[in-house]
């Protein structure tokens, strides 16, 4: 087959223009095939990054832009199975005023934060420097990246909540490089509000780490019951369902776009199924001409799938060279942004590629299918009346 | 080298039936170069398709080269072309996108010999007719004489021993004419091949050694060529 090969490609080049044009359209195909199959996983990566099954968040049942009394968090550390609880506040920081919050900020309790985040795995020094100065900051990779902040720097952040502005001192890197987030500390805050004359002994949102991921609903349950009737009842929820409400809208968009994604796939091998078709049409008279000549009916038909194959792979892997640039782009280019969510953190993985690849040659082969067939079936000597 | 016994060729039209041949019966020996005449409509090219293995006949029995082609299947059939049988058309039917070598070297793409060999077959097939230096060039860079000219060595490079050839100077102009048929009759007098030629080109006759006239799917006689004349009177 190698020696036809020559031939094969050749024949992709008669018609340079439409060959260009359909490999685009299949490229561009496997592209938005590749992107939208990074979101499903990609979700669940995310969600798998950011969340423990043996932390739990307490929220006002409300909702959680609602407070709750800053006592609850010590009612929490109480609840048999909880290892250790922290409170985490929005302070809602705007380091360019006119930007607005450009990343997640909260004033957390230094205290026990590394207790409930051992998974975070911070630095012991960066957590001591975080315990130990009232106003020690700890930021996430992607944060530090942004602004090209390091350890040492003194950041000022105008709170978009409360009427205060606080400048922090990095002592040291919060999570990975993906990670956004900015950790303050709460009693920083709080005497900050105090100055001008605000009293607050609210808290956004407790996360407690439970001893034992299958104790997690008891506790759960435990909790919910004791601020049952109370001023703020209050609704727990595993960390990773907490993070994937977040996300409920965006999976449903997910389902409608891979729905979307299948038929356009489909589509692009009615594209290519009709190039193929007027290819072969095109060259009835010489395939007739190569059949004479002795070539088989199955060396025509095999030769023919190849080509469309070949076409249709050679544009499927540009399209997935394309994908990996894009993926590799977007997730370095993308700051923390609500409206993105948490798309920087969808990588076109190895295994979506290869997908893609196949997906390329499927298409290929499907359709160059049905006109090789016909054209290698004829009868040569009826080809040869009409065509010549 | 060729035997046809009382073949037939109906061909069905929705409810039509047409006679392209009845009972022919032809025997064409090895190393002979023959014409099939009649006017179109006559069931020559017919003929010829039955003779080189592309159609089938709807009765009567067709042995070429040893072999009895009613019994072969397609694939069989195309076997047996590529291993017998070269190929002159009308309007040459080269590939565009190859080269006169490449086009040249297509049928032995079906054999088991390696690139060079190939290559050098080709190359020796292209200096047989003249055209060793156009070996690279595509055949829009090509006149149609010289486009025919490939064409037969495309015939002739996988040494087969017969040549059938369609209407081979019906797109030519007087001298590629006289060039094609000269070379046609070089394949037999130098090569020894069994050439068959449909033509309604009254200057074949003079390169042939018999002629076939046929009329209405019916062999109506068997004349000498000029050749064979010539070849009688030296």
């Amino acid at each position: 087959m190698i020696k036809f090969l020559p031939l094969v490609w050749k024949n992709l080049g008669r018609n340079k223009t439409r060959s260009v044009l359909t490999g685009a359209a299949i490229a561009l195909a496997i592209v938005l095939v590749c992107m939208l199959r990074t979101l499903p996983a990609g979700l669940d990566y995310f969600l798998d990054q950011i969340a423990k099954n043996n932390r739990i968040s307490v929220h006002n049942k409300a909702g959680i832009v609602y407070s709750m009394p800053y006592s609850y968090l010590q009612k929490v550390r109480t609840v048999p199975g909880v290892v250790e609880a922290t409170s985490w506040t929005w302070f809602g920081g705007a380091f360019e005023e006119e930007k607005g919050v450009t990343f997640p900020n909260f004033a957390v309790n230094p205290e026990t934060i590394g207790i409930v985040y051992e998974d975070l795995e911070i630095e012991p020094q960066a957590l001591a420097d975080f315990q130990r100065y009232r106003d020690a900051a700890l930021v996430g990779g992607q944060t530090l990246k942004q602004y090209g902040w390091k350890v040492g720097d003194l950041v000022t952040l105008r709170s978009t909540v409360f009427p205060i502005e606080l400048t922090v001192r990095i002592v040291g890197t919060l999570g990975n490089e993906r990670d956004p987030r900015l950790w303050l500390q709460r009693e920083y805050m709080t005497q900050a509000l105090e100055a001008v004359g605000v009293q607050f002994d609210q808290i956004g949102t407790v996360w407690a780490r439970v001893d034992d991921p299958a104790r997690v609903n008891e506790v759960m349950r435990r909790i919910d019951e004791m601020f049952r009737n109370s001023e703020a009842e209050t609704a727990s929820e595993t960390e990773r369902s907490f993070f994937a409400n977040f996300f409920t809208n965006l999976e449903g968009f997910v389902t409608i776009i891979l729905i979307v994604t299948g038929l356009v796939a489909l589509c692009i091998v009615f594209i290519a199924a009709n190039t193929a078709s007027m290819s072969v049409r095109e060259r009835v008279g010489e395939i007739a001409v190569l059949k004479a000549l002795g070539f088989r009916w199955r060396l025509l038909f095999a030769l023919l799938v190849v080509e469309a194959a070949l076409l249709s792979t050679v544009a499927g892997a540009a399209g997935v060279l394309l994908t990996a640039g894009l993926s590799k782009a977007i997730s370095s280019a993308a700051g923390w942004n609500p409206q993105l969510g948490p798309l920087g953190a969808f990588i076109a993985t190895g295994a979506i590629l290869v997908q893609g690849l196949f997906l390329a040659l499927f298409i290929g082969i499907l359709s160059g299918v049905v006109p090789a067939w016909g054209a290698s079936r004829r009868s040569v000597a009826a080809t040869l009346r009409e065509v010549f | 080298m060729i035997d046809l016994r009382n073949v037939s060729r109906l061909y069905r039209r929705g409810a039509d039936e047409i006679h392209a041949l009845e009972h022919v019966s032809l025997h064409v020996p090895a190393a002979r170069f023959v014409a099939l005449m009649g006017p179109s409509g006559s069931g020559k090219s017919t003929l010829l398709n039955i003779l080189a293995g592309l159609d089938r006949p709807s009765e009567g029995e067709v042995v070429v080269a040893g072999e009895r082609l009613n019994d072969l299947s397609e694939d069989e059939l195309a076997g047996f072309r590529a291993r017998h049988v070269g190929f002159v058309f009308q309007f040459f039917n080269l590939i565009p996108v190859l080269s006169a070598l490449e086009n040249v070297e297509l049928p032995l793409l079906l054999t088991h010999l390696a690139k060079d060999e190939r290559r050098q077959r080709a190359a020796t097939a292209l200096r047989v007719v003249g055209l060793a230096e156009r070996a690279s060039h595509s055949p829009s860079q090509l006149s149609g004489g010289e486009q025919q000219r490939v064409a037969i060595a495309r015939a002739l490079v996988s040494d087969p021993e017969i040549i059938v050839a369609d209407e081979p100077t019906g797109d030519l102009d007087a001298k590629n004419a006289e060039l094609t048929l000269g070379l046609l009759r070089t394949l037999k007098q130098e090569f020894g091949k069994t050439v068959v030629m449909v033509t309604h080109d009254p200057r074949a006759e003079k390169y042939v050694d018999l002629v076939h006239h046929l009329d209405k799917g019916v062999l109506l006689e068997t004349r000498p060529g000029g050749a064979a004349a010539a070849e009688g009177a030296a």
